[in-house]
């Protein structure tokens, strides 16, 4: 028999306020624990989306002298002394350790063209890796549509070696409409679709496939620059532009700080927002615990009573009260992890309107029970206090 | 040199409630020697019940000074107090007042509790002082499951586990039927005469004819000292109020 028996026994004999006080811990730490869990699973989604829009990383020839640039990005340089980008400079990129993060590569060949009797410039791009990478790129209008046909989504369009696909600038300024022919540097070839306006540099480019380009140009094989679409999650940009760095030894890669700045803001919004919610809900929880723990102490007044009477001291006393708070903030805790692992499994797709699953963080248990027994401890000293300073005499009513 | 227990020197007890004073107790002297059994008759609202709260070192007095054992109560600190309680003191409570979900042999066990015994040794004596009030046979059970009786005859084996010299004990038999006070008042008499010292606050006239001394308690005062009965200790001792020493 010592203190901890008699706070079992009296947990074990109070079921209905043992039960309350834990579903209450339960419901904070269930919502906690679900929210980190969603929270963190909307972290990497986002991070994801983010990553996902547009480019990340930019690499370009390495060369002295005059730059070319590209929407603000430099590509080039005019020199006597500089090696080009090469198709094997992308098989190089499969080789560096965190290739796995890295989402879409877009090669791209950029130079100036004669467009029938006016200059242009002209882009060869892998119209599928161009296009899933700037998802904000649609059409206007497409060749051979019916009426009433929308245009379809560029990440899934065809796009012919002997066609275009136009900004909606160069269609004004070149007076091209879908379907019709128009001479590259004397070769023919056929738009098949108008951009619809963007706002930007792109407005006023012509976009072909990258072979037909190099072709087009006599230059078999070469890049201007690639454009990388890389994962930050599992690591930083900085990481994956060096160790692009070292395997492209003629490139220079350039991380583009702007996308990852816009990243770490939103991500860390998020964070505040998840901590801020699950402090309600957890001071909600303590509330609970307070209340009901003062309501037991209450009702307790004669036992306590009687308690002190028999010699206990007024540290007993609160031993007994922190002991039966700490009881039941360690189950409180385990099992509002697994309420809380399994609500945010069972909503959190649902919630975060991603396919994404919400996986199982078990390094959470520990961090749950830890926080679940502090609150239910914290909650309960105003009450053990209260306890222990009863008068014994007034509480056994002697009077 | 008689053996002086409990030595209360004009004590008074005031209560103030509702902006009014209630003296409950009025200059209260009272010797009681070692090995005495003493009962303090007197209606309600008499003072009785104070008297052993002060006694008890739960209650602290509005003037004068108790020693029990030659140590001075009220001069403990609060924490201090409690370990003389769990030391020297075993209390019977009017109802009982046993934990409900505590069993027989937990409910004696709780003045242990917090004693540096060993386990196995707590154990021992908390069975011990069952079978002294022969309720060994039913050490498992929870005070619902036990009859009046039997729950004072726990009462009582809780009292005296840690053997404290005296033994307060608050209307013990208010509650029982005759047969079973007349029973639980022969458990308290053989205590007696095992050599503990009790004090019983009692209303039932009865119940002093198990006690060798008795005291009657009115307004405050103790007005009634009774001589102790014959074959018990000598009731050597004074008692008195406003002062007095009887």
């Amino acid at each position: 028999m010592n203190l901890y028996a008699i706070a079992l026994n009296n947990l074990l004999r109070r079921k209905a306020k043992m039960l309350l006080i834990l579903c209450g811990l339960m419901v904070g730490i269930t919502a906690a624990v679900a929210l980190f869990m969603i929270v963190e699973s909307m972290r990497l989604s986002l991070g994801d989306q983010i990553d996902e829009f547009g480019a990340n990383v930019v690499i370009v020839p390495r060369a002295e002298g005059m730059e070319i640039s590209y929407g603000g990005t430099q590509i080039s340089r005019v020199s006597i002394d500089f090696e080009q980008l090469t198709g094997a400079d992308l098989e190089k990129i499969k080789e560096i350790p965190d290739y796995n993060s890295i989402n879409v590569i877009s090669p791209k060949m950029v130079a100036a063209v004669k467009a029938g009797d006016k200059e242009a410039l002209l882009v060869g791009i892998e119209p599928r890796q161009e296009f899933i990478m700037k998802p904000w790129f649609s059409l206007s209008d497409q060749a051979g549509l019916s009426a009433g046909d929308r245009p379809v989504d560029l990440a899934l369009i065809e796009l012919p070696e002997d066609s275009l696909i136009i900004g909606s600038e160069a269609a004004r300024a070149l007076e091209l409409g879908v379907g019709d022919p128009v001479l590259i540097n004397e070769t023919a070839f056929k738009i098949s679709g108008v951009l619809q306006p963007l706002g930007s540099v792109e407005d006023g480019l012509l976009f072909g496939n990258l072979s037909a380009v190099q072709k087009l140009l006599g230059r078999p094989g070469e890049i201007s620059m690639i454009e990388i679409s890389a994962y930050c999650n599992a690591c930083p940009v900085e990481e994956i532009a060096a160790q692009l760095s070292a395997v492209l030894p003629n490139g220079r890669v350039t991380a583009l700080r702007q996308a990852a700045l816009l990243r770490e803001e939103t991500i860390d919004r998020f964070s505040a927002f998840s901590i801020l919610l699950a402090a309600i809900f957890l001071s909600i929880a303590a509330l609970l615990v307070l209340t009901t723990m003062m309501a037991a102490v209450h009702e307790r007044t004669r036992e306590i009573g009687i308690f002190r009477a028999l010699g206990f001291r007024s540290s007993h006393v609160m031993q007994i009260i922190f002991m039966e708070a700490g009881l039941i903030g360690l189950l409180g805790g385990f099992f509002g992890y697994i309420t809380g692992s399994l609500t945010a499994r069972a909503a959190g797709s649902y919630l975060t309107g991603s396919n994404s699953p919400v996986f199982w963080q078990t390094d959470l248990l520990i961090p749950a029970v830890i926080l679940a027994f502090l609150i239910a401890v914290a909650a309960a000293a105003y009450p053990a206090l209260r306890a222990a300073k009863l008068d014994p005499a007034e509480a056994l009513r002697f009077i | 040199m008689p053996d002086l227990l409990i030595n209360l020197d004009n004590i008074t007890k005031t209560y103030n409630s509702a902006g009014a004073s209630v003296a409950a107790l009025r200059g209260v002297s009272l010797e009681v020697l070692r090995g005495q059994a003493v009962a303090v008759m007197g209606q309600s609202g008499s003072g009785k019940s104070t008297l052993l709260s002060v006694i008890g070192g739960l209650t602290p007095p509005t003037e004068g000074k108790i020693l029990i054992d030659d140590i001075d109560l009220y001069s403990l600190s609060r924490e201090r107090r409690a370990d003389f309680r769990r030391e020297y003191l075993g209390f019977v409570f009017q109802q009982f007042q046993l934990i409900p979900y505590l069993t027989a042999l937990e409910n004696v066990l709780l003045p242990l509790t917090t004693t540096r015994y060993p386990g196995r040794q707590k154990r021992e004596m908390a069975m011990q002082a069952l079978q002294r009030v022969k309720m060994d046979q039913k050490q498992e059970r929870l005070p619902n499951q036990l009859s009046g009786g039997e729950q004072e005859r726990v009462a009582i084996a809780r009292a005296v586990v840690n053997e404290p010299p005296l033994i307060l004990a608050d209307e013990p038999t208010g509650s029982l039927d005759t047969k079973t006070a007349q029973e639980i008042m022969e458990l308290f008499s053989s205590l007696n005469e095992a050599g503990l010292t009790i004090l019983m606050v009692t209303h039932n006239p009865e119940n002093t004819a198990y006690m060798n001394r008795t005291i009657t308690m009115q307004d405050g005062l103790l007005s009634e000292v009774s001589k102790a009965a014959a074959g018990t200790k000598p009731a050597a001792a004074f008692c008195g109020g406003s002062g007095q020493l009887l």
